[in-house]
């Protein structure tokens, strides 16, 4: 009982940075309508990038988030206008392959400037636990746990409540007559895309104590949002924070049932299940 | 008058891709030899994918999944029971066509993104699958396949054999690629990627269509898998079924002109070769030689989405054309 309920939290607290990670990729989708699989790789750069403030200036990852969120808002706005901007009305693969390109580009660039190793953060927090009665946790988990449920509702309440936010729920509805209507249909998008990537770049950077950097790191992270997105009903940001909960309790307990390398292969294979009996999300609209 | 003007791109084609076979015969070194094989090889490979994908504009992200089946079949009948990899071939093409079916009967349906998704997702956990199954497939280790020359274990001494035997395999998927180009199937295929749901209304069975040609195109992937690792003579799960292989098959068909048979064969006789000797001279600066193909890519599919057949195809009526008068609507 004792490990089980560990289990189901640590599942939780992973649960939260996938959220996090995967609110970015469903907001792209739902405005910009852009499948981007370089997702991931804005969170491998947010990691490298927190690493090498860590190292020349001793900011932990903490103290430098202000100045990482503006570089990757940053590199996400470069990204939108030197590519993305080009290719929105183009044909779905071409933008889907643009995107896949693109991941590449970045991982190899990172592996050309920083090679393969594995690059840690060791702050003094990152053995640091926390006791709650019986159960034990690491603190940066817990504390990037806290801060990507934060962020990922405040995206949310943006899109509720402020002007910019109904625009964007405009053109996810229906982009033609958000258009008419005065939306500014191009500067929303770049918006979207810089907001998404600046949101991975945050989880990376909260992961970036407990997870070494590499060029590859991102690809996985890639391929977790996608499922993520998908089982919260492709363009819906509640829908991608219980997504991404719900991918980390599958896979922390198929590490602990059936061992760590069925880890992927149990959010897979939820992932095909769901896109055969619920195409739209498990939390989507039918 | 331009009917044969097309017939002669064709044929202009058709004599590149048989004439190639002379090449290896004249290439000075092994190393300029194994680039030979792996451009046949790549070529046939590339043009496999684009028999679905290209042509009915649906991308599947996933096709290592078969390139490691094919590979993986024949290595493990070979290695345990002796059975001939020109058997094994055919038996990782039913076992490949059987897989197929299955995720084709369960995917094909889905609408484009999800559709994209789900080929990677079943590509990575037949990956994973064959890394835990430890005790079949030696897991990460890999298999390692023992040099015994002879036509029936279909190693050989030298690399030319292989080069005539991918060369063969190339052409093969090639005519398979043109005559469906000709078939109801092709028409129906195509009339599918330009516009699915007219082309149903006019008929078109497009569930039926889009199964035959995806596992037309995993059963020649899985060809290409077993000749892979008789050539190789070593596997292992991430070399034949990550997603980098999947990728190269699109990046060589998007390069050459997607959805035409001729286009991944010109994008592999391109970049197969340009992206080897990159990687050689390069090898000092890791990640240089990922960074060029992708920058490749990009400007590939920012300008000229549609690859470099039609420029060729531009070229060659610049070069020849005033022999034909072009007909109406060109």
């Amino acid at each position: 009982m004792e490990q089980v309920l560990q289990v189901l939290i640590s599942g939780i607290l992973s649960g939260g940075i996938y959220a996090l990670a995967s609110v970015g990729l469903a907001l792209i989708f739902g405005v910009v309508g852009l499948v981007n699989f370089a997702h991931g790789e804005y969170l491998m750069l947010a990691m490298y990038i927190a690493y090498w403030i860590y190292n020349f200036s001793g900011l932990d990852p903490y103290q430098s988030l202000i100045i990482n969120l503006a570089i990757m808002a940053v590199i996400g706005y470069i990204t939108f206008k030197v590519i993305m901007e080009r290719v929105l009305d183009s044909d779905h693969s071409i933008q889907m392959l643009l995107t896949l390109a693109l991941s590449m580009v970045l991982q190899n660039l990172a592996l050309m400037f920083w090679k393969a190793d594995y690059r840690n953060i060791r702050i003094d927090m990152t053995n640091d636990t926390m006791n709650l009665g019986f159960l034990t946790f690491n603190t940066p988990r817990v504390l990037a746990f806290f801060i990507a449920i934060g962020a990922s509702i405040l995206l949310y309440l943006f899109l509720q409540k402020t002007f910019t936010g109904a625009a964007m729920r405009a053109i996810s509805q229906n982009g033609k007559a958000a258009q008419l209507m005065g939306i500014n249909i191009k500067r929303t998008y770049g918006l979207a895309f810089v907001i998404g990537t600046t949101l991975v770049g945050l989880a990376g950077l909260l992961i970036s104590p407990i997870y070494p950097a590499f060029p590859t790191v991102g690809a996985s992270f890639s391929t977790l949002a996608f499922i993520v997105v998908v089982l919260g009903g492709l363009s819906s940001v509640p829908g991608a924070i219980i997504g991404g909960l719900v991918i980390g309790v599958v896979e922390s307990f198929a590490g602990y049932l059936a061992g760590p390398a069925y880890q992927q292969a149990a959010y897979f294979l939820l992932f095909i299940l769901v896109l055969v009996f619920k195409p739209n999300g498990l939390f989507g609209r039918s | 008058m331009i009917k044969q003007l097309i017939l002669k791109q064709h044929l202009v084609l058709w004599v590149i891709a048989t004439g190639s076979v002379i090449v290896p015969f004249f290439l000075p070194n092994r190393y300029f030899q194994d680039i030979a094989v792996m451009t046949f090889l790549w070529a046939g490979l590339a043009t496999s994918w684009n028999l679905y994908s290209g042509y009915c504009k649906r991308l599947s992200i996933g096709h290592a999944a078969y390139l490691g089946i094919g590979a993986y079949t024949s290595t493990l009948l070979y290695l345990n029971f002796g059975i001939s990899p020109w058997i094994g071939m055919l038996a990782g093409g039913v076992i490949s066509a059987i897989a197929a079916l299955i995720i084709g009967g369960t995917t094909l349906r889905l609408k484009g993104t999800f559709f994209v998704l789900s080929t990677i997702a079943f590509a990575e956990i037949l990956k994973v699958m064959t890394i835990t199954s430890k005790d079949i497939t030696a897991g990460a280790l890999g298999l390692m396949i023992p040099y015994q020359p002879g036509f029936a274990n279909m190693i050989w001494q030298g690399k030319i054999p292989y080069a005539v035997l991918t060369w063969i395999y190339m052409i093969v998927v090639l005519i398979i690629s043109v005559r469906l180009e000709k078939s109801k199937l092709g028409y129906s295929l195509i009339a599918l990627g330009e516009n699915q749901e007219a082309a149903e209304n006019l008929g078109v069975n497009s569930t039926r269509t889009m199964l035959v040609a995806f596992v037309m195109s995993a059963v020649l992937t899985s060809f290409g898998g077993t000749l892979f690792a008789q050539y190789v003579m070593f596997i292992e799960p991430t070399s034949v079924m990550s997603m980098g292989n999947s990728i190269n098959f699109i990046l060589l068909a998007i390069a050459g002109g997607m959805g035409t048979a001729f286009g991944p064969m010109v994008g592999s006789f391109i970049l197969t070769p340009v992206s080897n000797l990159l990687r050689g001279y390069l090898a000092g600066i890791s990640g240089l030689h990922g960074l060029i193909l992708g920058l490749v890519l990009i400007v590939i599919l920012l300008y000229r989405p549609d690859g470099i057949l039609p420029q060729l195809k531009l070229l060659f009526r610049y070069l020849f054309g005033k022999f034909v008068k072009p007909g109406k609507g060109e």
